[in-house]
């Protein structure tokens, strides 16, 4: 796996200065672009923590779970059933969407730790389509495959700028804890089973716990993120936990750079905007996005991130000889 | 509960494990051989619906025009297969598995789109062929004669894969390359010729069991999720890549399913994934599987 470059601080990501340019233009972004735009920004921020949680257990941990959709969609339908059938209030649904998608974590994440590598990924694919199943089957409690409306969030956040002032907060928030948590004496245990789980466990480490562990932390920040997309759309549906939607974390991650704390952000912002983009063009967007994930496969090995990292360090190496 | 309740829900059962067969057969092949999962195998499968569909209207042939159908369908989703290993899969086996996994994804989107856009996303059937057009009565109930036409080529791909595998040159590399491809590397035999054919045949197996699904009233899109995940349970309760587990498993889901839609409808999926829990605490690689290395 190319995951490693993580370890190699380059002084490029270790300044922190392009990362202030980025939250400075995320701040900046509704004086400057249109509303739709806002609202393409929104669902990339939105989808980017989703990418993130899922690369919590797949660039950091080493395995790549396939049913991350459950997770969000729960999240989403957590605070969308508590706020419209419930009347509950916000905040509190909010973070009951979150605990909701953290408990189902739990109770599958006790069945896949006990698994690596693909199996673990089909075991997170069936376990999400069963909740997909259950959802979409449900209909007198769920609404089915009619989803559920009129998820609208507190009237201070109701118009698009506020809502997407929110997002960010939530976003940078989310971000700055997972990354210390892939920073912390933790992440750097779920670093070395991602190496050799055999050697981590001599070493005394109880691996399936701290999997158990980091699997509960991820589904809960994909439920974040779902929690989050919910009242940004107005509703949810279950499309939001088919296993279709599992790939999109796993391709945007591969396309920006797993390695990479932030290359799932890259790739997910890439993506959303690319969508954007070709939906003004044509309706086929599935086969223009499997082909280029075949490309990205083909060609950029590292991701973009990766490629763009891999040029820098070139260059300064060439520097310094020269 | 009367025996022949019963009964007629243990055949159907039967049935729908056969059918499961069908599909995960191809599937678990694949994957004891080349170790790549295929996600893109219901879309193949899905692709193979569609075509026999196609070519059963384009071929016209009044009463057996279903069976040529069925084969040349077949034969096209194999050359597709062809393609695919050739073109795309061939250069990944050096990579980790996630990006298979991935690429094999991404031929879900392009697939699925292709076929949206060809057939668009309508339903489509073909009517049951003779001789299996009409119901056969067992102890007073109706059962779908086409019901025993799926069972029978259950059971001919059963003793194929057998043949194949284990009274066969080939199946003796293939167990071998299933166990230490580098060793069956070394011994002189040409791996990527053997990938392909496998992957060709997987293909195959994946193109004929759409076609045989078609009379079953059902060409739609999202056909190919729809199975592709509960032969997901079927190879992970039997054990990934393992012939036997894969035939026990599609038997023990069959009748879960079964059974489970007598009792819940709702909840028939949801039983087997239960089942599929259960299984997995006892022994976390399938029945028939092996701890993976």
């Amino acid at each position: 796996m190319e995951a490693n470059t993580t370890d190699k601080k380059s002084s490029w990501l270790k300044s922190g200065w392009w990362l202030i340019l980025l939250v400075a233009a995320g701040l900046a972004a509704p004086y400057v672009i249109s509303e739709f735009y806002l609202l393409i920004l929104g669902e990339a921020l939105i989808m980017s923590l989703f990418a993130l949680s899922f690369n919590l257990l797949f660039g950091h941990m080493g395995q790549l779970p396939f049913g991350q959709a459950a997770f969000y969609g729960l999240g989403g339908y957590g605070i969308a059933m508590l706020l419209t059938k419930y009347q509950m209030n916000f905040w509190l649904s909010f973070v009951a969407g979150i605990g909701l998608a953290a408990l189902a974590g739990l109770i599958i994440g006790i069945f896949c730790v006990r698994l690596r590598g693909i199996y673990f990924s089909i075991l997170t694919l069936a376990f999400g389509q069963l909740i997909f199943v259950i959802i979409y089957k449900w209909h007198d409690f769920t609404g089915g495959d009619d989803g559920i409306q009129g998820v609208f969030p507190p009237e201070f956040l109701k118009t698009s700028v506020s809502y997407y002032y929110f997002v960010l907060l939530v976003f940078c928030i989310a971000a700055f804890i997972l990354w210390r948590i892939t920073h912390s004496p933790f992440g750097y245990i779920l670093k070395a089973m991602r190496e050799n789980s055999e050697r981590t466990e001599f070493l005394g480490v109880p691996i399936a716990r701290y999997q158990l562990i980091a699997f509960v932390i991820s589904a809960a920040f994909a439920g974040l993120a779902g929690a989050l997309w919910a009242p940004f759309y107005r509703s949810v549906a279950p499309s939001t936990l088919i296993w279709i939607k599992s790939g999109e974390p796993v391709m945007a991650t591969i396309l920006g750079g797993a390695g990479l704390f932030f290359g799932p952000v890259l790739g997910t912002f890439i993506i959303t905007f690319f969508h954007a983009y070709i939906l003004g063009f044509t309706h086929f967007w599935p086969i223009i996005m499997g082909t280029l994930i075949l490309i990205v496969i083909f060609f950029l090995p590292g991701g973009v991130l990766g490629f763009i990292k891999e040029k820098l360090d070139n260059r300064k190496k060439r520097g310094q000889q020269s | 509960m009367s025996f022949d309740v019963l009964f007629n829900q243990f055949l159907s059962g039967i049935a729908r494990g056969s059918m499961l067969f069908l599909v995960a057969s191809g599937l678990s092949l694949t994957f004891g051989v080349l170790r790549v999962l295929n996600f893109a195998h219901g879309s193949l499968y899905m692709l193979g619906a569609f075509l026999t569909y196609s070519i059963w209207k384009w071929l016209l042939i009044p009463v057996y025009g279903f069976y040529v159908a069925t084969l040349l369908s077949a034969l096209v989703i194999a050359g597709i297969g062809l393609l695919i290993e050739y073109s795309i899969l061939r250069r990944l086996y050096a990579r980790g598995w996630p990006e298979q996994l991935l690429a094999t994804y991404a031929l879900i989107l392009i697939i699925t789109d292709t076929v949206k856009w060809f057939w668009g996303g309508e339903f489509l059937s073909i009517p049951r062929p003779e001789p299996f057009t009409k119901a056969v009565f067992l102890f007073g109930f109706p059962f779908p004669s086409y019901n025993f036409f799926i069972i029978i080529l259950g059971l001919v791909l059963v003793f194929f894969l057998w043949w194949l595998v284990y009274k066969t040159r080939l199946g003796d590399i293939i167990r071998a390359a299933a166990h230490d491809r580098d060793m069956v590397s070394a011994l002189g035999i040409p791996i990527p010729w053997l990938f392909t054919s496998i992957f060709v045949l997987g293909a195959f197996i994946a193109g004929l069991s759409g076609a045989v699904t078609a009379p079953y009233g059902s060409i739609a899109l999202g056909m190919d999720i729809e199975i592709i995940v509960e032969c997901f349970a079927v190879v992970v309760i039997g054990g990934m890549g393992s012939l036997p587990g894969t035939l026990l498993g599609s038997f023990i889901v069959g009748q879960v399913y079964s059974f489970g839609i007598m009792y819940k409808p709702e909840l028939a999926l949801a039983f087997i994934f239960m089942v599929m829990a259960i299984v997995l605490i006892i022994r976390p690689w399938g029945i028939f599987g092996r701890p993976e290395r």
